[in-house]
C-alpha cells in the first residue's frame, strides 16, 4: 500500500473520533486511543466501506487490534 | 430571533429506537443536550417506566425511530402484524406526557428475506404503519410524523443501510443516512421553535411565469406542459401546496395590471388564479412602497413578509428599504425554479402541523380587503359594524389546545399581558378548575376568522383576575372586544363572583390597548408588579357598551 494511502485511511480514522491530525500513527493500539471504543470502530470500518470502498471482512473487523493490523487488512480487501 | 435561538439551544432532545442509533446520538450531541439510554431496544419500557432515567433527564422533544422489521420480529404476515403494531402504539399512548413532543418515524422495511416475500408485502406493511401514525397523530396534538422513509427514498437504498455495520453492531443505517439522520433531526427542533413567515410576495414575468406579460402577439409567456413551460407550471403547483398549508401569496409586480390579469384568469396554464392570492399590487410603483402598503392591508409586521423577483435589482432595493423582508435568492436556470421555492418553503414557512385555521387563511385574508371595502360605504361606524353581521361562539378549549397556545406565543398588538406558555403550561391550566379559559370563534358575513381571541381567568384568589386576553389583529377595530369582556363578566356573575380583575403590561408592541379596561369601565386599583397594571369591576353594573356583535350560545 502507498504511503498515500495509508495517510488517507488514518486521516479517516481521526476524522471519525474527532482526535487532532497526528493522534494516530501506524503504531497505535486501539485499546490506548481512549474515543476508539466499540461504537467508533463499527462507525470507522463503516467509513472505510463507504468512503473508500475498502471491506474489510466481518470476522476480521471485530479481531482488529492496532492501525498496522488494520492497514494490512485494508490492503489484502482492497 | 436572539431570544428563539436561545430557546431552541436549551431545548432536551431524547432519540428512541429499537436499534443502535448511539452514533447519532453522539453526533446529535455536538449541538444539543441529548439522552443517552443504557443500551437499545428497551424503548417502550424507558417510556413507560415513570422512574427511568428518561423521565428524570425530562426531554422537550422525543424522537422515535423504529425499523419495523425489527419491530416485527421478522413475522410478514399482515394479521399479526398488525398486532403488533398496534401494540406498539397502545404501549406508547399509556406513555404519551402532555408537556412533551414526540416525533416518530414513519416506516421504511427492510430485511434479507424481502426479496423472496410476496411483492408489494414491504409496500402493505409500510402503509399499515403509515395509517395508525397519522391516526395517533391526529389523536394526540403533541405527535408528529418524523419522514425518515423519504430520507432513504432519497439517499438510495444501496447507500442508506449498511449490513456491516448491522452485524457488527446492530447499527443499521449507514454514516451518511446517520448524518442525514441528526440533520433531520435539528431541522425539525429549528422548525418547532422559530417563528414562521406568512406571506410571500411573487413578482410575475419571469418569476411566475417566462417572458413578460402584454406582448402576447409577438412573443407569449411560457407557461405550458412542456420544456421552460412546464418549469414555471411545477413551480406554480408548489406554491398552490403552499397556500394550502397556510403560507398567504400576494402579488407585488410592475405590469399594467390589464395585462396581468388578463393572464392570471384566462391563460390554460395557470395554476394560481386571482383568488388563490391575498393581496396584489400590480402598478409601476417602487416594490418597497407596495410591500409596505400590503402590510398595513393585512395588519403584518414586515418580519412576516418573504418577497421572491427575478430582478436582482428589485431585490436587492427592497433588502435595502425593507431590511426586515426577507428576500431569497433566485435560481439562473427555471428547472431549479421548484426546487429553490421547496427550499424557501423549509427554511421560512414550514409548521410544525397545520391546524384548520392555516388551511383558512387566504379566504381570511382576502375578506380583509372586502371589509376595508364595506367600511368605505357604510356611513357611520355603527351601521358598519351592523352590516358585518358579526357572530361570536365559544368553543371548548381543551379540543383546541393547539390553537390556543399558538394565538398565546404569537399574538404581540391585541395582547394584554404578552405572557407566553409552554405546551405544558396550557395543558395544565386547561386541567385547572380555578382556571377559565374563554377560546372564542369570529365570523362575519365576508367569512369565518376561525378562533380567534381567547382570554384566561384565575380564580385562585379573592377576586378573579382576567391575566390573559389576545385577539387576532385580523379582527381588531370592530369593538368585538367589548362583547367578549362581557360575555366573560356574565360567566363570572354565573359562577357567584360580584368583582372581576384584569391585567395590563405595557410592552412596545400592545400599545393599542393600553386604554382598553378604562374605556370598558374598569378602575385602576393599583399597580401590578413591574410596569403592569391591576384594574377591577363591580360586576353588579356594568356600563353599556358599543358594539354589535351576537352571540351564538350553541358550543363548539
Amino acid at each position: 500500500m502507498d504511503a498515500g494511502k495509508k495517510r488517507e485511511i488514518i486521516a479517516l480514522i481521526e476524522e471519525a473520533l474527532n482526535v487532532p491530525e497526528g493522534t494516530i500513527t501506524e503504531d497505535t493500539m486501539i485499546a490506548d486511543v481512549e474515543e476508539w471504543d466499540s461504537l467508533a470502530h463499527v462507525m470507522i470500518i463503516g467509513e472505510l466501506e463507504e468512503r473508500l470502498e475498502i471491506s474489510v471482512p466481518l470476522e476480521e473487523a471485530v479481531e482488529l487490534t492496532g492501525v498496522r493490523e488494520l492497514l494490512e487488512k485494508c490492503e489484502e480487501n482492497f | 430571533m436572539g431570544e428563539n435561538v436561545e430557546k431552541q439551544q436549551k431545548q432536551k432532545l431524547a432519540l428512541l429506537s429499537n436499534v443502535n442509533m448511539n452514533l447519532v446520538i453522539r453526533m446529535l450531541r455536538k449541538q444539543a443536550e441529548v439522552y443517552e439510554a443504557e443500551g437499545y431496544g428497551n424503548e417502550l419500557g424507558i417510556l413507560m417506566n415513570p422512574s427511568s432515567s428518561y423521565h428524570a433527564f425530562e426531554p422537550d422533544i422525543t424522537f422515535l425511530v423504529e425499523d419495523l422489521m425489527e419491530l416485527l420480529e421478522h413475522d410478514l404476515e399482515p394479521e399479526t402484524a398488525v398486532e403488533k403494531m398496534d401494540r406498539w402504539f397502545a404501549c406508547l399512548e399509556s406513555a404519551l406526557l402532555a408537556k412533551e413532543i414526540y416525533y416518530i418515524g414513519d416506516a421504511y422495511l427492510r430485511g434479507p428475506e424481502l426479496p423472496a416475500a410476496d411483492r408489494g408485502r414491504k409496500t402493505a406493511l409500510e402503509g399499515l404503519w403509515q395509517k395508525r401514525l397519522e391516526a395517533f397523530c391526529k389523536a394526540h396534538g403533541n405527535v408528529r410524523i418524523l419522514p425518515c422513509h423519504h430520507m432513504i427514498e432519497t439517499l438510495g437504498e444501496e447507500n442508506a443501510f449498511s449490513p456491516k455495520m448491522w452485524y457488527m453492531g446492530r447499527i443499521l443505517l449507514s454514516n451518511e443516512a446517520q448524518k442525514r439522520l441528526c440533520e433531520l433531526i435539528l431541522d425539525k427542533v429549528r422548525i418547532e421553535y422559530r417563528i414562521p413567515k406568512k406571506v410571500l410576495l411573487l413578482d410575475l414575468d419571469n418569476t411566475l411565469w417566462g417572458g413578460l406579460a402584454g406582448e402576447n402577439e409577438h412573443t407569449p409567456v411560457l407557461l405550458s406542459e412542456e420544456y421552460v413551460g412546464l418549469a414555471y407550471k411545477n413551480l406554480q403547483r408548489l406554491l398552490w401546496q403552499m397556500q394550502r398549508q397556510g403560507v398567504l401569496l400576494g402579488i407585488v409586480s410592475k405590469n399594467n395590471e390589464q395585462d396581468a390579469l388578463e393572464i392570471l384568469e384566462k391563460h390554460p396554464h395557470m395554476v394560481l388564479r386571482p383568488g388563490a392570492f391575498a393581496a396584489r399590487r400590480v402598478n409601476w410603483a417602487p416594490k418597497h412602497e407596495n410591500i409596505r402598503d400590503i402590510a398595513r392591508e393585512l395588519n403584518l409586521g414586515l418580519d412576516s413578509f418573504v418577497f421572491w423577483d427575478d430582478s436582482p435589482a428589485e431585490r436587492q432595493l427592497v433588502k435595502e428599504m425593507l431590511p426586515q423582508v426577507e428576500v431569497p435568492d433566485f435560481p439562473d436556470k427555471p428547472e431549479d425554479l421548484a426546487p429553490a421555492m421547496a427550499e424557501i418553503f423549509r427554511e421560512y414557512f414550514e409548521k410544525p402541523f397545520i391546524t384548520e385555521e392555516d388551511r383558512e387563511k387566504t379566504a381570511q385574508y382576502a375578506a380583509i380587503s372586502e371589509r376595508m371595502r364595506l367600511q368605505e360605504s357604510a356611513g357611520s361606524f355603527e351601521d358598519y359594524l351592523r352590516e358585518l353581521k358579526i357572530v361570536v361562539r365559544r368553543v371548548e378549549p381543551k379540543k383546541h389546545a393547539e390553537r390556543l397556545l399558538q394565538m398565546m406565543n404569537k399574538t404581540n398588538q391585541f395582547n394584554l399581558t404578552t405572557r407566553r406558555y409552554t405546551q405544558a403550561q396550557i395543558a395544565e391550566i386547561l386541567e385547572d378548575p380555578d382556571r377559565c379559559v374563554y377560546l372564542y370563534n369570529v365570523a362575519d358575513r365576508f367569512g369565518d376568522n376561525g378562533i380567534t381571541a381567547a382570554l384566561i381567568a384565575d380564580c385562585r384568589g379573592e377576586v378573579p383576575v382576567v391575566t390573559d386576553f389576545v385577539m387576532s389583529c385580523r379582527i381588531m377595530g370592530r369593538n368585538i372586544e367589548d362583547a367578549l369582556v362581557e360575555d366573560v363578566e356574565k360567566d363570572m356573575r354565573g359562577r357567584g363572583w360580584n368583582r372581576l380583575r384584569a391585567m395590563y403590561v405595557p410592552t412596545a408592541k400592545n400599545v393599542p390597548v393600553s386604554g382598553l379596561y378604562k374605556r370598558l369601565g374598569y378602575a385602576e386599583v393599583e399597580a401590578a408588579g413591574g410596569n403592569g397594571v391591576l384594574y377591577e369591576i363591580g360586576l353588579a353594573k356594568t356600563p353599556e357598551r358599543r358594539y354589535d356583535v351576537r352571540m351564538d350560545e350553541t358550543q363548539g
